[in-house]
């Protein structure tokens, strides 16, 4: 059975079709093939320790998503519909510009490959993705498994907030064996406002055994919060031992049936919705281009004589005139404004970088970098990384200020000038990670070698003045003296030492502070780039069209100025005939938005 | 012990000990302050705290097993109250609110003090856990500065360490004297039975976790020690009946494979079509008090050949991680309750001296500040807390032997020279002499920088400390 919205869509391209606008037709279909092939995205989300992995797992039972007793998920793990298992790790570009590479794993090492990258040395790895043959995810469904937030390392906890901003729904995990804290119901909150499309979990029902007391407390917790999401009790464990038992009770017991249930209604059905939202937006603005033309015919026959028919085929030459020279300004505010966005986003980022570094050097004025390094090294990337955030969000906030201001200076107003999304999808994987400074450790013999070294000058000296005194070389007073020597030189070394690794420090400090600006610079400027180039895309196409719009519509003026009198009454039927049919398809495509869209303001 | 109480701070003698430094600085105070009732009544209250037990808060988020660890300690099973509960030790169960005393009722074989509204009680009750302990179960959602105030060290529970924790733990170690003396708090992963879905090896994968803790940077300099508690088991361990132990026979006595179904969830153990003749009340009890952990891991048990109360009850104790808990308190709380107990009377008079300023404040400051400075007892305390944070490093093996001379993993002399036989005296004698020869050398070798030898001169004075032991 094929959706309402589908038969109405494919009306109103067989209409563009047939009305002369293959350019229409063109933008309909590949709406068309948006909705239809629709990877949905189903975001599992929670603390650590809830059992995130297990129920993605149970969900398609297989063990795809690695599962263990301590913090085992540190990347997102995309599960997706494939003819055949696979897997594969992505690992984030090193050089900005060149895409995220790609590498097949065996399905069953994934989970160990992923777990192993814990120990930092591969922090670029950006995700994992499986496919595997599964019904659940035949309707484009995609599970992503992310790592818990709340973790110790904030590094795993960004990673999972990236993903959500892809999220079409959201399934928010807690296990049972205790009530919603405070930080979850937080976070549920924060989850909320991204992506309203929550399911709330309660896992581990299984080991227990107050689950019922602990489910009806949530459900108090959520109402108090004013969060109106499902709660469904599962126990992966269950589901996976009716899997391998093939026991149908065990598995009803598991509470997966529900939940997948759930999924499929609240879930994939409301993609439905949201499909014919969309649909009905697009159909609904073609139609109006296409009446446009007929109405203009039409009110052309009225008006009968040569004359007036005259004016109003001057009266579209002169349209088609102003759109052409308002072009021109769009384009000029759109290059201005791009070109000042990014030397301003620029200007903002150095400015970050400079009161870090700034801090940096204050801080290494008296400390010492040998000890607490790795406290340093952690408050470096925080901070960093939230003066990323922090310019990456201006960045595209100040974008889409940019994009109402070109569709302000656009010719005509109308509904759709603002596009949908002019960011690129995997604009967040395009920051990259960072390298770490090194800082040279020095040796205690190197020490030893340094007093030595000193000593032998004082033995030197105060042997020759002592042995005028006729003492041999190496005596009491010598010796004394190159002790005294050696131990001054070693302080002095040790204190020169400090200095230099200070020096080290902040040396290492602000490359790494330039590496990052000058990378993350650059990402900045590519991402406005390429905002930049799907603007004008997306502008020059709306011009285009409008264009179009009105040269059918001056062509018909001539047409109207050309025809005889007969064929004037022939073709004004034809037209009133078209009319009533693209107001008919308009009061369907009404009908499929629930009266959103507003009404066409025309009599046929 | 307090005899030299009377000894104004101006004529300290050599060797005097921490103890009594301590009680003459707040006789001096008290001097300063009589004309103020409101400094002499906390003075008071402090010089009373001195000679109580060491007061131990068990603290952490909602639900992560405070009440329960609580109950295991003390071996009886209460109901949490509440409010803040103190367990001290008396001659018999008894419940103060304020003054007033309140009943203690049982409900379902617990112990419970009926003080609905009530911000603080106090139960007495006969345990030889609380001889030289004082429990403090503070509900979630006590300030820290509340928690680390009315305690001499802390238990942090937690169920799986968050940034939450972190950031109370780091908020505990942000007072000036808590950072010249590092706080005593000892982290639990205390519902350690649920961990991996509750399997039966969960218990030994949380002792893994748990180390792991121990050498995480961010949660090393922040606690002392960190252990796995299964704290719903411990208390079973502790308070096992012959009723329940009998269920729990009747249960072992069928194959693995027959009960294997009905151990799969809580529900499916306390539903219809049981093998063994058992009231669903029975196993609805048992379920409760053990967990469905603790039914699985108690069979297996019994079927392992622990088949009576006493060897079951062993082994339960071992495995539950109370064992290794009560060793903690042992060793960080209890045999450190000299310098616990001073640390927490200069955070004491250090309130007092913020609050009310007056002419002769200025000495006490100075002779506070003088004594957290030099007492030995909290240099070796920094030392730990610094070779534990990774603050100092000392080449090789030396670390390690530091921080156990240091007391590290015990004050004992036996444990801090790291003897494992009952030496005689003339052994220990020269394994002391040894020792301190040793690291009088490592304090002055030119090969370590200036951090290191005075990390060794500390050393020094507790291995001086271990010989004048002996000989005293």
């Amino acid at each position: 059975m094929s959706a309402p919205w589908l038969d109405v869509l494919d009306d109103t391209i067989r209409a563009c079709a047939a009305h002369n606008r293959p350019d229409l037709a063109e933008r309909l279909r590949d709406k068309r093939a948006r909705q239809l092939d629709p990877k949905l995205r189903v975001l599992v989300i929670g603390e650590p320790k809830q059992g995130k992995s297990q129920l993605v797992n149970a969900m398609v039972n297989a063990p795809v998503c690695a599962v263990g007793d301590d913090v085992t998920t540190t990347v997102p793990t995309f599960v997706q519909h494939a003819e055949t298992p696979s897997a594969a790790l992505v690992r984030g570009a090193s050089i900005a510009n060149t895409p995220t590479e790609r590498i097949p794993v065996p399905i069953d090492q994934l989970a160990s490959q992923v777990s192993a990258n814990q120990g930092g040395h591969g922090g670029e790895l950006v995700r994992a993705e499986v496919g595997i043959p599964r019904a659940l995810l035949d309707s484009g469904l995609v599970l992503i498994d992310t790592p818990g937030v709340g973790d110790l390392r904030p590094a795993h906890t960004a990673s999972t907030f990236a993903a959500l901003l892809q999220a079409d729904a959201v399934l928010m995990v807690s296990d049972a064996t205790a009530e919603l804290t405070k930080s979850e119901l937080e976070l549920l909150k924060q989850v909320m406002t991204s992506c309203p499309n929550v399911v709330v979990v309660l896992t581990k029902i299984d080991i227990a055994a107050q689950w019922r007391r602990v489910l009806e407390r949530n459900r108090a917790h959520l109402a108090r919060a004013g969060v109106t999401a499902k709660l469904i009790p599962v126990s992966a464990a269950l589901r996976l031992r009716a899997a391998k038992t093939g026991d149908k009770a065990l598995n009803a017991e598991s509470g997966f049936p529900e939940l997948l249930a759930c999924v499929q209604q609240d879930i994939v059905a409301a993609s439905d919705v949201l499909a014919r939202r969309t649909v009905a937006v697009a159909a609904a603005s073609a139609i109006k281009q296409l009446v446009a033309p007929v109405r203009e015919e039409l009110s052309a026959r009225a008006t009968e004589g040569p004359g007036n028919t005259i004016a109003t085929l001057n009266e579209a030459q002169r349209r088609i005139d102003e759109l052409r020279r308002r072009s021109a300004r769009w384009q000029t505010v759109l290059a201005d404004e791009m070109a000042d966005l990014v030397s301003d986003i620029e200007y903002d980022l150095r400015d970050r970088t400079r009161k870090i570094l700034r801090e940096v050097d204050k801080t290494f004025e008296t400390a010492d970098p040998a000890l607490g390094w790795d406290k340093f090294e952690a408050w470096l990337e925080d901070n960093l990384t939230e003066a990323a955030t922090t310019n990456f969000a201006w960045l595209l906030d100040r974008s889409e200020w940019v994009a109402e201001k070109v569709a302000k200076s656009f010719p005509v107003a109308r509904d759709d000038l603002l596009p949908e999304s002019i960011f690129p999808d995997d604009v967040l994987d395009r920051v990259a990670p960072m390298d770490k400074p090194v800082i040279e450790k020095f040796s205690l013999v190197q020490k030893a070698f340094t007093g030595l070294k000193g000593s032998y000058g004082g033995v030197l000296m105060f042997g020759l003045a002592t042995s005028l005194a006729g003492m041999p070389l190496i005596n009491a007073i010598s010796l004394g003296a190159g002790a005294l020597f050696g131990g001054k030189t070693i302080m002095d070394e040790s204190d020169m030492r400090l200095r230099r690794r200070q020096a080290a420090a902040k040396a290492a400090a602000s490359r790494h502070v330039d590496d990052f600006f000058i990378k993350f610079s650059k990402d900045c400027r590519d991402a406005a780039r390429h905002i930049q180039r799907s603007l004008r895309n997306h502008f020059s196409t709306l011009a285009e069209e409008l264009q179009e719009t009105l040269l059918e519509s001056a062509r018909s003026a001539r047409r109207a100025v050309q025809d005889d009198n007969s064929e004037r009454e022939r073709r004004n039927r034809d037209a009133k005939r078209e009319l009533d049919h693209l107001v008919g398809l308009y009061q369907r495509v009404q009908a499929l938005a629930g009266g959103q869209t507003p009404p066409l303001g025309i009599s046929a | 012990m307090m005899s030299s109480g009377q000894m104004s701070s101006g004529q300290m003698i050599a060797g005097e000990t921490l103890e009594q430094e301590v009680w003459a600085l707040l006789e001096d105070a008290l001097t300063v302050y009589r004309d103020s009732p409101r400094a002499v009544a906390w003075l008071r209250g402090h010089q009373a705290r001195f000679g109580e037990p060491v007061r131990v808060a068990v603290a952490g988020a909602p639900r992560s097993g405070k009440s329960t660890v609580v109950s295991a300690l003390i071996g009886e099973e209460f109901v949490p109250t509440g409010a803040t509960t103190w367990y001290q030790d008396g001659p018999q169960p008894k419940a103060h609110v304020g003054q007033y005393e309140v009943p203690v009722a049982r409900r379902d074989g617990k112990a419970f003090v009926d003080a609905p509204d009530a911000e603080r009680v106090v139960v007495e009750w006969p345990s030889r856990s609380l001889r030289d302990l004082t429990l403090i179960d503070t509900p979630a959602g006590t300030p820290v500065e509340h928690v680390y105030g009315e305690a001499d060290a802390v238990l942090y529970l937690t169920r799986h360490m968050h940034t939450t924790d972190l950031q109370f733990l780091q908020t505990a170690h942000d007072h000036p004297v808590a950072r010249v003396a590092p706080v005593n708090t000892v982290l639990v992963l205390a519902r350690a039975d649920e961990i991996g879905g509750g399997r039966i090896d969960a218990l030994s994968s949380a002792k893994q976790i748990a180390r792991r803790y121990r050498r995480e940077a961010t949660v090393t300099p922040l606690c002392q020690n960190a252990i796995a508690v299964a704290g719903l088991l411990a208390v079973a361990a502790r308070t096992v009946r012959q009723d329940e132990f009998a269920a729990l026979a009747a249960l072992a006595s069928l194959a693995r494979t027959e009960l294997e179904d009905h151990l799969l969830s809580a529900d499916r153990f306390v539903g219809e079509d049981f093998p063994v003749r058992l009231d669903p009340a029975v196993r609805r009890g048992l379920v409760d008090r053990f967990g469905i952990f603790g039914v699985r891991l108690t069979t297996t048990l019994i079927r392992q050949g622990f088949d009576t109360q006493v060897k079951l009850t062993g082994q339960l104790v071992q495995r539950s991680g109370l064992g290794e808990l009560r060793d903690s308190i042992g060793i960080y709380f209890t045999e450190r309750r000299e310098v616990l107990k001073a640390r927490a009377a200069l955070l004491g008079l250090d309130v007092v001296l913020r609050a009310e300023p007056r002419p002769g404040s200025a000495g006490l400051a100075t002779a506070l500040e003088r004594i957290l400075a030099s007492a030995h007892d909290f240099r070796e305390l920094r030392l730990l807390a610094a070779l534990q944070g990774g603050r100092t490093r000392l080449p090789g093996e030396l670390d390690a032997e530091a921080s156990r001379l240091v007391g590290g993993l015990g004050t004992d002399p036996l444990v801090r020279l790291g003897m494992d036989y009952e030496p005689t005296e003339s052994e220990l004698r020269h394994a002391v002499l040894d020792t301190l020869a040793r690291w009088r050398d490592h304090a002055m070798d030119p090969a370590l920088d200036h951090g290191q030898r005075r990390a060794a001169s500390v050393v020094v004075r507790s291995c001086e400390g271990m010989l004048t032991q002996l000989v005293g």
